[in-house]
């Protein structure tokens, strides 16, 4: 079989069978991938990598760019046989639900950015998280996980698990002592976000890690609030990392995705159940995601001047009460902030005077951001915990933690800061409470 | 896929195991509570495959017969030893077929053994108290020759862990831990 006539990754053989030897004779090893060009570029900077790791001009027509592989299915050859007998066929182009050029020019790129071996994009992030977390336990099942975890993960934990036969203990992610506590003879797994929302509590990860280590478990965290030019989980010792990539990592608010990073022999073990639950991410959206990704680094540094700038402007601001930004030096967590964030990010939470009502009104007499869930776009996007992310839950259950009333969940866009403080000083002026007739 | 084993994956993780002897170091553990006369019933503790543990919620009941006191609940402990033995052999040679890229059809393995209580029973006898052999047969259809199943049995006996736990001696390491409950 001549290289050219592989549709997939070249560097990746079958394993020898030999008549009469044993396993001992077995030759193919793991390697990093799977690569459609050349290797990884993991000593180049963050930008470089985010511009060409994983992309890949076309061949035939040396148009710039990967190609949309707008395809579902692949010409099929004895080397691509060979692949689904061999037990080898991620490497190789079959059908799209299994692997498509597409997908491993963003699989690439991801990688590339999260120092990881290997990376299987979803069709989201929840895709993502599912296929992760079910790979990584069996029968009978326990995680530890933190108690203030996104909505849909905690629904994973706390819905579907029982009926799968797991549990979960849920457990304030300060909170160590209480975590190592929970881990039982059966748990598997660690779940932890790096960041937390919306409270953006900074987690210790690598005395996560290095407590995972010592009761021989895994640890798995979602990233999505430290995409990779803030914050490489791996290299603090976590076995894999998740992202919603509609956030940070697409940048544009106009896609769902996921992806999960981390060492080849992991992320091989969820390959079959991408291939099982389903969950695969279009080749159309693979263009967009990586075409967002090229822009990853200088967005985040945009965000960041433009958050840093207004969160200043907003704790200094008398209509204020109380401002999160784990770069700041009033936020709990800075010096943890400091040592694993190597910058911020565009997420601001803040408390104004006067409780939810005057939230509702500050949302009101904004004009720059959009009220909509969601973070991490070009363009500010605002809410509010207590009537969106947050709003099956009872005040005292938001309290617990740390959504107290007034709470402004802010993703700070790409933005010039100077008309965003300009903006939220207007809004600002209308919060005051309103004297209204009280009727009994 | 070649006999449902994953082949690249067998044979990354065999290549693993020879640069990293560690995630070649299997832990495993059962504990036996006993339930009511012959009666036990067996649960699997959490199993360390290299450092890494995994999940096994797995019990079952076992007994004897009702003719030996039991109550006929479960396969009894001969069975039990048996499938131990004839499973571990199963594996080892599914797998090895399955590097010699050996496609099996069907494999069954057939074992018989005899026993003579009196040894159990201390009745004075030269009778060995446990099995003094154990038949098998193994019926395999497959594209294989003859030959090439008979080579591939005989390196399925020589490398699972269990045949070898038979055919040699073990250490049985044992403590009583006892309280003595008075009424």
């Amino acid at each position: 079989m001549s290289i050219s006539n592989i549709r997939g990754d070249a560097h990746s053989a079958g394993p020898s069978l030999t008549t009469g030897k044993w396993l001992n004779k077995l030759e193919r090893k793991r390697q990093t991938g799977p690569l459609f060009g050349t290797a990884h570029a993991h000593e180049l900077g963050m930008s470089t990598r985010a511009v060409h790791a994983g992309t890949n001009d076309d061949p035939r027509t040396g148009a710039v760019g990967t190609p949309i592989y707008q395809t579902s299915t692949f010409v099929l050859n004895d080397d691509q046989y060979d692949s689904v007998e061999g037990g080898y066929a991620r490497d190789r182009f079959i059908y799209t639900r299994y692997g498509n050029p597409s997908q491993w020019a963003v699989q690439e790129k991801l990688a590339a950015l999260e120092g990881a071996e290997s990376a299987i994009v979803f069709s989201s992030g929840m895709a993502a998280i599912t296929a992760t977390v079910l790979a990584m336990v069996d029968k009978g099942a326990h995680v530890v996980a933190a108690s203030d975890l996104y909505g849909g993960t905690y629904n994973l934990f706390n819905q579907e698990f029982p009926t799968l036969g797991m549990s979960a203990t849920l457990v304030d992610s300060y909170d160590l002592e209480a975590i190592e506590a929970a881990i039982q003879p059966n748990t598997q797994l660690l779940y932890f976000e790096v960041i937390t929302n919306p409270v953006l509590k900074v987690v210790d990860i690598p005395r996560l890690a290095d407590m995972a280590e010592r009761h021989n478990i895994r640890l798995v965290v979602d990233s999505t609030f430290a995409p990779p030019p803030v914050m490489r989980p791996l290299e603090h010792g976590v076995d894999l990392v998740i992202h919603s990539a509609s956030k940070y990592l697409n940048g544009h608010s106009d896609l769902i995705a996921g992806v999960t990073a981390g060492p080849r022999k992991l992320i091989d073990q969820i390959w079959p159940r991408l291939l099982n639950y389903g969950g695969s991410l279009d080749p159309h959206a693979c263009f967009l995601l990586e075409r967002g990704l090229k822009t990853l680094p200088i967005r985040m540094r945009a965000h960041e001047a433009s958050a840093t700038a207004l969160a200043e402007f907003l704790e200094s601001h008398p209509n204020v009460e109380r401002v999160l930004y784990p770069m700041l030096p009033s936020h709990p967590d800075h010096a943890l902030a400091k040592k694993l964030m190597d910058m911020g990010t565009g997420n601001v939470t803040f408390f104004v005077k006067g409780g939810d009502e005057a939230a509702l009104r500050l949302l009101d007499h904004l004009k720059l951001p959009k009220q909509a869930t969601s973070l991490g776009g070009v363009e500010s996007l605002i809410s509010l915990p207590f009537n969106s992310s947050q709003a099956t839950m009872t005040s005292r259950q938001r309290a617990e933690i740390g959504i107290d009333p007034g709470c402004v969940r802010l993703s700070v866009g790409i933005e010039d800061a100077d008309d965003l403080i300009a903006d939220f000083g207007q809004a600002l002026e209308h919060i005051a409470p309103m004297k209204e007739a009280k009727y009994a | 896929m070649r006999n449902n084993i994953p082949t690249a994956a067998l044979s990354e993780f065999v290549n693993e195991v020879a640069e990293n002897p560690e995630e070649g170091m299997m832990s495993y553990g059962i504990e036996i509570d006993w339930e009511s006369g012959t009666r036990s019933c067996t649960q699997t503790k959490p199993m360390l495959v290299g450092p890494h543990k995994v999940s096994r919620s797995f019990s079952w009941k076992v007994d004897e017969p009702r003719q030996l006191m039991g109550n006929n609940h479960g396969p009894n402990p001969q069975e039990l030893l048996l499938s131990g033995l004839g499973s571990c052999m199963m594996v080892a040679f599914i797998a090895g077929a399955t590097a010699e890229g050996i496609q099996l059809e069907s494999v069954k393995i057939d074992f018989d053994g005899e026993l003579d209580l009196r040894g159990f029973m201390g009745l004075n006898t030269n009778s060995t108290v446990g099995f003094p052999k154990i038949n098998y047969k193994i019926h395999a259809a497959g594209d294989a020759t003859p030959e090439q199943f008979e080579e591939l049995h005989r390196k399925a006996v020589a490398h699972s862990p269990n045949a070898q736990s038979f055919i040699n001696p073990v250490e049985l390491n044992g403590e009583m831990i006892s309280v003595q409950v008075s009424d």
